[in-house]
């Protein structure tokens, strides 16, 4: 109970941007702001999973763009191929992902450590295109999939915010619960001192596999939604564009925080069509925030909001103290 | 035959340029445990930096260009250690933090080039013409003379290595910090030349590689990957481990091109990869696992 008290402000930020975002559609959102806000919760998805994996699991994954066109990729061909609901497809895509991603990622991770699985799950993520356009008549080649069939017919934008809405609430209550489990606890007990966390008993094998699973899994349902609300993928999802949106966004919102890259997911979606304007510098203006975000403020935003919170809570103790001093 | 042949030459030649690569990435692990994913982008800003001399001088030769990008990637490398890896080192969590601090860095510099010199593809003359048959197979002069380079650059980097105060003092580095910081070396400095020493290295591997294929500022991204997958394969931070690993796959590449199709290299790559980290984690020749 004291918790909640102690953050209470935090909470009612929470609900009030929750509402915001809940009856913003009637309140006058035009087509492209539901579109960014469908982009946001997709993203926000794929940046806290990967935050799961880098920032509570400590597993250098650079590889998560692969899951999510995975995910996208199995979903969008399922629907659109063979004619199969999305609300089967997208499970089946996750699925598909999952499966993938522990059997190339998870088991040879199992072995290796640090630097290794940076550079096995970027090769992982980087030989994706090729393959793309090898398959071409399955896949689309380097023209990619188009016209992948909505929620429901004649789905409007309207509808895919509300789903994508609901998938995002419900991914993240996911990473929430995993984090305040026993399983996250074993996640950053390994993260932190694997000799010590291996000692009290926690089983290194298992705790990595279910961290590989549940982050590609979400993963590659935030590609099932993602390819469904928009309508199309193709190579270019691998590009190095998303990649770099993807670790701005952790990095930006902090990472190793739960708040964290959801914030990081929203600046970076909406900033980023602003950046629009700059035109060709777009990417070598993401790059160089990467850069002086990890020289000069590793915790990112999360860690300037604690500062302010505990720059308040010291001027306060200061007043009282200034009041009790001085009565009268 | 006469196409399994030149396949095999042409795998070795193309396989000394990518150990070329590799080695600055390996020296840079071997030393500092620091994993350069800037890697491409120093290698194509040396081939530019040849280019720009080469074009803009008329009348400079080639030796210069090369010279001047050796000297300009050492300062530059100096540089990048002293004001950004080092505080980042300092601090916990320095390994993932450097690899995404030395990425975003890499794509700052790949679009500020891109911006600077434009998408156009740049090619550098090659240094010799002509070309050598023997019997079946034809070889250009210019690539004998590259696997001469190369060969020539990892044997001086040995003796570098082997013999001089300087190089034994990096050994010691990379075998333990401690160790050296007991002896008296200055483990500042010596990082700091390991990097300039390395982002040299990479800078000539990129002249290498543009005079035999072609040069963009996307090109990086492509040799900075192989370059991974061979420094793993020869073990990291082994010198040595690289160059095999470079001829091995050099000529794997040459082979998946001619028989199965060269859009099929780079998922071969990758499980080729996965393969060896699945069984020798530490690399051919036993690197750090």
């Amino acid at each position: 109970m004291k918790t909640i008290k102690k953050l209470s402000w935090k909470n009612i930020l929470v609900i009030l941007v929750g509402l915001f975002v809940l009856v913003y559609p009637f309140a006058g959102a035009n087509s492209y702001m539901k579109h960014l806000f469908i982009l946001f919760f997709v993203w926000a998805v794929v940046a806290a999973s990967w935050n799961l994996l880098n920032g509570y699991a400590g597993i250098n994954s650079l590889g998560n763009i692969g899951f999510m066109a995975i995910g996208g990729y199995a979903s969008g061909i399922l629907a659109k191929s063979l004619g199969i609901s999305p609300w089967i497809s997208i499970p089946i895509g996750g699925i598909i992902t999952c499966l993938l991603v522990t059997l190339f990622l998870g088991f040879p991770a199992l072995r290796l450590s640090g630097i290794y699985i940076a550079l096995l799950s970027l090769i992982f993520a980087d030989s994706l295109p090729s393959i793309l356009t090898q398959t071409r008549d399955i896949t689309g080649g380097a023209m990619g999939l188009h016209e992948i069939p909505g929620f429901i017919p004649n789905m409007e934008k309207i509808h895919a915010y509300y789903i994508c809405f609901v998938f995002f609430l419900i991914a993240m209550y996911v990473i929430y619960r995993t984090i305040h489990s026993n399983t996250g606890l074993a996640f950053m007990a390994l993260r932190d001192s694997e000799n010590f966390a291996t000692t009290l008993g926690v089983n290194r094998f298992r705790e990595r596999l279910k961290v590989f699973a549940i982050s590609s899994f979400l993963t590659g349902l935030a590609g099932g939604f993602y390819v469904h609300s928009l309508g199309d993928i193709s190579p270019t999802t691998l590009g190095i564009e998303p990649f770099l949106l993807g670790i701005a966004m952790f990095e930006l919102g902090g990472i190793g925080t739960f708040t964290g890259p959801i914030l990081g997911a929203a600046v970076i979606v909406f900033g980023n069509e602003f950046l629009r304007l700059a035109g060709t510098l777009r990417l070598s203006l993401l790059g160089l925030l990467i850069c002086l975000i990890i020289l000069f403020f590793p915790g990112g935003i999360m860690q300037l909001v604690s500062q302010i919170e505990t720059f308040i809570s010291k001027q306060l103790k200061k007043r009282q103290s200034v009041g009790k001093a001085n009565p009268t | 035959m006469d196409s399994f042949l030149n396949a095999i030459v042409s795998g070795l030649i193309s396989g000394s340029l990518y150990a070329a690569t590799a080695l600055g990435l390996t020296i840079i692990y071997g030393v500092s445990r620091v994993f350069n994913f800037g890697h491409g982008i120093v290698a194509v800003m040396g081939a530019y930096l040849a280019w720009m001399i080469l074009s803009g001088g008329g009348q400079l030769n080639m030796l210069l260009g090369i010279l001047v990008s050796l000297v300009v990637l050492y300062v530059f490398g100096t540089l990048v250690y002293r004001f950004t890896i080092s505080p980042l080192m300092k601090k916990p969590a320095w390994d993932i933090s450097t690899v995404l601090f030395l990425l975003g860095g890499g794509i700052l510099l790949e679009n500020v080039l891109l911006q600077v010199f434009g998408p156009r593809v740049k090619s550098i003359p090659v240094l010799l013409e002509g070309n050598l048959r023997l019997g079946p197979v034809s070889i250009q002069f210019n690539d004998l003379f590259l696997i001469i380079i190369v060969l020539a650059g990892i044997v001086l980097l040995n003796v570098f290595f082997k013999y001089t105060r300087m190089g034994q003092a990096m050994q010691s580095t990379a075998q333990s910090i401690p160790g050296a910081k007991v002896v008296g070396v200055d483990i500042e400095r010596i990082f700091g030349i390991t990097f300039g020493l390395a982002f040299a290295v990479t800078g000539f591997s990129g002249v290498l590689l543009s005079t035999k294929y072609f040069l963009n500022p996307h090109i990086g991204w492509e040799w900075m990957v192989k370059g991974f997958v061979i420094v793993s394969f020869g073990g990291l931070g082994s010198t040595n481990g690289a160059i095999f690993a470079g001829l091995i796959l050099g000529i794997v590449e040459a082979m998946v091109t001619l028989y199965i199709g060269a859009m099929w290299v780079w998922p071969i790559w990758f499980v080729i990869f996965m393969v060896v980290l699945l069984i020798r984690p530490q690399g051919i020749l036993g690197g750090r696992a």
